[in-house]
């Protein structure tokens, strides 16, 4: 059986002048789990994601993939970011763009001639796949972003609240999804809708002033734990 | 009022010392000495104050001694055959009767006003009255030594040169009243940045009466130029009574200011809209190219109407001057004209680095590579490997160039030929030198756009530019290029260094490139 993975966070720091936004995070996250990341506004959640994707250097810690006792830095190809805006390159459709990536990725061992299969599983109708990204609607654009970070097989999936400006169809159908995917990933979920957290997510993480910790659910009912989460957000305004 | 003047000034002053801090912090280096909480540093704060209130002063004669040396007095020399006192008169009312209603001072909608009558809801009509005041104060004060200074030295009578700084705040007051009354008749708040077309078509017949009617010999007289400047004030004082009666400058501003914000917005959103809109939707425009050859086919071919069009349109305009050129010196009697027409191909080769600037299309290139491409496979990891950032690097460095050699070419051969036409060179070899010269130039622009975009990603998400050393290397890259204009060297000493220099800067661009893109190539936050 293969080894389980992790993605270690290891004393990560970040900083904006004097203002410390990561101070000291230290997190081990398990596969096959979906972890909803809450915290205030400014708390630091995209600066995280930011890091993590190496979007911004960070000042100091690491973070790597540990998987059978031995250990590797993340690589570009072990992160999948979802941004709360789905990007898609307009010119292409949204066959061209899964094409495309299917070309240069060979190694997610996917076959272009399924591509229709894909497409099914997404639920993007055969009349929406030739039309140019331009015209996909808001939901769309999400699902096509969606199905190519997917597809990519990254061990670590980014969300940085995706399911915000969906419908509820939309944004039932992608937290089906990603209950089916969790099994071979990590998923980090940023958000600040406290029902889809509890919803969806296995883990609930708390970012405050600047670090990470786990708000344990332990054999409290979901109201409880709800008041628990909020109370443990409060307490940053006294801190 | 004199606690709303200084009010009003105090807040204008913070925010233009706050810019002036923040555009220093964009220096690159600099950036890093100033620390972030330089907008609370008193001795910054005082110098930066000290700089604003010098450029107020400054300013208040500065801007009408460009206006009144270029716009007038310049202009009116040109017309030498013609009495210069009564040229300047001539083009000053048909100006000063433009600024009455494009620069009114009234109807600007500006941030300061903004900031201080919507955020701050300071009282809307003792600040435009105060503000009014202060301009047409500064209009006169400006004007007086001015037109002095230019106006005697062109011959006009003193008692005009000490009339027209009155009669110009005058029209302006006579407009401004006029403009209010037609609010409270109409309800439609005029906004002097946002003319309607028939404004411009006044204003467009107002030129041509200042510049056009002298040089067909026509000048208003001068009698009639003074009846008029004379006019003007009592019709300012009427005006002013309307301003200072006027009592819904709360509504006329509130409108003009939500105008500003849809204005800049819309100005924002038109600028990538139109590299949005530019996609075209024929979808017969395939590919068969596999992998990156294939996405860069797509996004060619589906934005040719951006990235190809102005190429070719260039190209074609170069093709018919040097057609012309050449038909024009077969037709040149003068011999002494003719070299000189072959003096200046051998000699001002430097000219046309600046052309060649002006003319490549990099900038629209890169701007359009970032927008709709990108803007969004940026936000994906395979996107950002640096295998994939250096082979699609290859691919559009070959595309950029090709856009740009087609002008380059057509303007080479052009100067070949006119070289030719004009009694040729002794020298053959300087033909070559000439072609490849001007084509170096092109390739040098084409890798340099194209390099400092992927050194500098300049953009963030929502395509602004982010990166104040891309937007240095861009001034540099123009002053460079403008201060070309001044050289004058021997063709072949300067070819031979301009083809050895962007080699030279080609290889090591390349090299930057192969080096660090794989980290620099990311979308700004």
């Amino acid at each position: 059986m293969k080894d389980r993975f992790q993605v270690v966070i290891d004393h990560l720091q970040k900083h904006y002048g004097e203002k410390e936004v990561l101070r000291d995070i230290s997190f081990t996250f398990e596969q096959g789990q979906i972890y909803g990341l809450l915290g205030r506004n400014g708390a630091g959640k995209t600066t995280l994601f930011n890091c993590l994707n190496r979007d911004i250097r960070s000042d100091g810690g690491a973070f790597y993939l540990q998987e059978g006792g031995k250990r590797r830095p993340l690589g570009t190809r072990d992160i999948g970011y979802v941004p709360s805006t789905p990007t898609v390159p307009e010119f292409l459709t949204g066959r061209e763009f899964l094409k495309f990536f299917l070309e240069i990725n060979p190694h997610t061992g996917c076959d272009p001639a399924h591509m229709d299969e894909y497409f099914a599983y997404m639920s993007i109708a055969p009349e929406d796949r030739d039309k140019l990204l331009r015209d996909y609607s808001h939901g769309m654009k999400n699902k096509m972003q969606m199905l190519i970070n997917i597809i990519a097989k990254p061990p670590l999936l980014l969300l940085d609240e995706p399911l915000t400006s969906l419908d509820v169809v939309v944004a039932e159908e992608i937290k089906q999804l990603l209950r089916r995917e969790k099994e071979d990933r990590i998923i980090i979920f940023s958000t600040h809708i406290m029902d889809l957290a509890l919803d969806l997510c296995d883990r609930i993480v708390l970012l405050s002033h600047g670090v990470l910790e786990t708000v344990e659910k332990s054999d409290l009912g979901q109201e409880a734990f709800r008041e628990r989460i909020i109370a443990a957000l409060r307490e940053e305004d006294h801190a | 009022m004199l606690k709303t003047l200084r009010l009003s000034f105090a807040l204008r002053n913070t925010y233009r010392v706050n810019a002036i801090l923040y555009g220093v912090r964009q220096i690159p280096l600099v950036k890093k000495i100033l620390p972030e909480t330089l907008y609370r540093i008193q001795a910054f704060k005082i110098i930066a104050n000290i700089l604003t209130v010098c450029w107020e002063v400054l300013w208040v004669f500065l801007g009408k001694i460009l206006y009144v040396a270029v716009m007038i007095a310049g202009a009116a020399s040109l017309y030498d055959w013609l009495p210069t006192d009564q040229v300047f008169l001539h083009i000053l009312l048909f100006l000063t009767v433009i600024g009455s209603f494009a620069n009114t001072g009234l109807f600007n909608p500006t941030r300061d006003k903004y900031y201080a009558m919507i955020l701050l809801r300071m009282d809307a009509r003792e600040y435009s009255l105060v503000h009014y005041g202060y301009m047409l104060i500064r209009t006169v004060v400006g004007f007086l030594p001015v037109c002095l200074i230019f106006g005697r030295a062109n011959g006009v009578a003193l008692w005009l040169c000490l009339l027209i700084p009155f009669s110009v705040a005058g029209i302006k007051a006579a407009v401004a009243g006029w403009t209010l009354y037609d609010y409270e008749r109409r309800g439609v708040a005029y906004n002097e940045n946002k003319l309607k077309k028939w404004t411009w078509a006044l204003m467009a017949l107002l030129l041509a009466c200042a510049y056009g009617l002298p040089l067909l010999s026509v000048l208003l007289p001068v009698w009639l130029i003074a009846g008029v400047l004379i006019a003007c004030i009592p019709a300012g004082a009427v005006g002013l009574i309307k301003v200072f009666s006027f009592g819904q400058y709360r509504q006329v501003n509130q409108e003009l200011l939500a105008q500003l914000f849809s204005q800049q917005d819309l100005v924002k959103k038109k600028a990538s809209d139109s590299v949005k809109k530019a996609i075209s939707s024929d979808m017969a425009l395939t590919s068969h190219r596999s992998g990156f050859e294939g996405l860069n086919e797509l996004f060619i071919k589906r934005h040719r109407r951006i990235l190809w069009r102005a190429a070719i349109r260039i190209t074609v305009v170069f093709g018919l001057l040097v057609v012309a050129a050449v038909i024009a010196i077969g037709f040149i009697s003068d011999r002494e004209a003719v070299k000189m027409i072959n003096r200046t191909v051998q000699t001002r080769l430097p000219y046309f680095v600046f052309i060649m600037y002006a003319i490549n299309r990099g900038s629209g290139f890169t701007t359009a590579l970032f927008v709709n491409c990108d803007q969004s496979l940026l936000t994906y990891s395979f996107f950002k490997e640096p295998a994939n950032i250096l082979r699609l690097f290859r691919i559009r460095l070959r595309e950029i160039i090709k856009i740009n050699a087609l002008p380059a070419l057509v303007i080479g051969a052009g100067l070949d030929l006119i070289l030719y036409a004009s009694g040729g060179t002794k020298y053959p070899v300087y033909y070559a030198v000439l072609v490849v010269s001007v084509v170096c130039m092109s390739l040098f622009f084409s890798v340099h756009y194209l390099t400092i975009y992927y050194l500098l990603q300049p953009y963030n998400i929502g395509t602004e530019i982010r990166s104040g050393t891309y937007r240095l290397v861009l001034i540099v890259t123009y002053v460079v290029c403008f201060a070309m204009i001044q050289i004058q060297l021997p063709l072949f000493a300067f070819g031979l260094s301009c083809i050895a220099f962007c080699v030279l800067y080609m290889v090591l661009s390349c090299l930057a490139v192969y080096r660090f893109a794989g980290k620099t190539f990311r979308l700004r936050l």
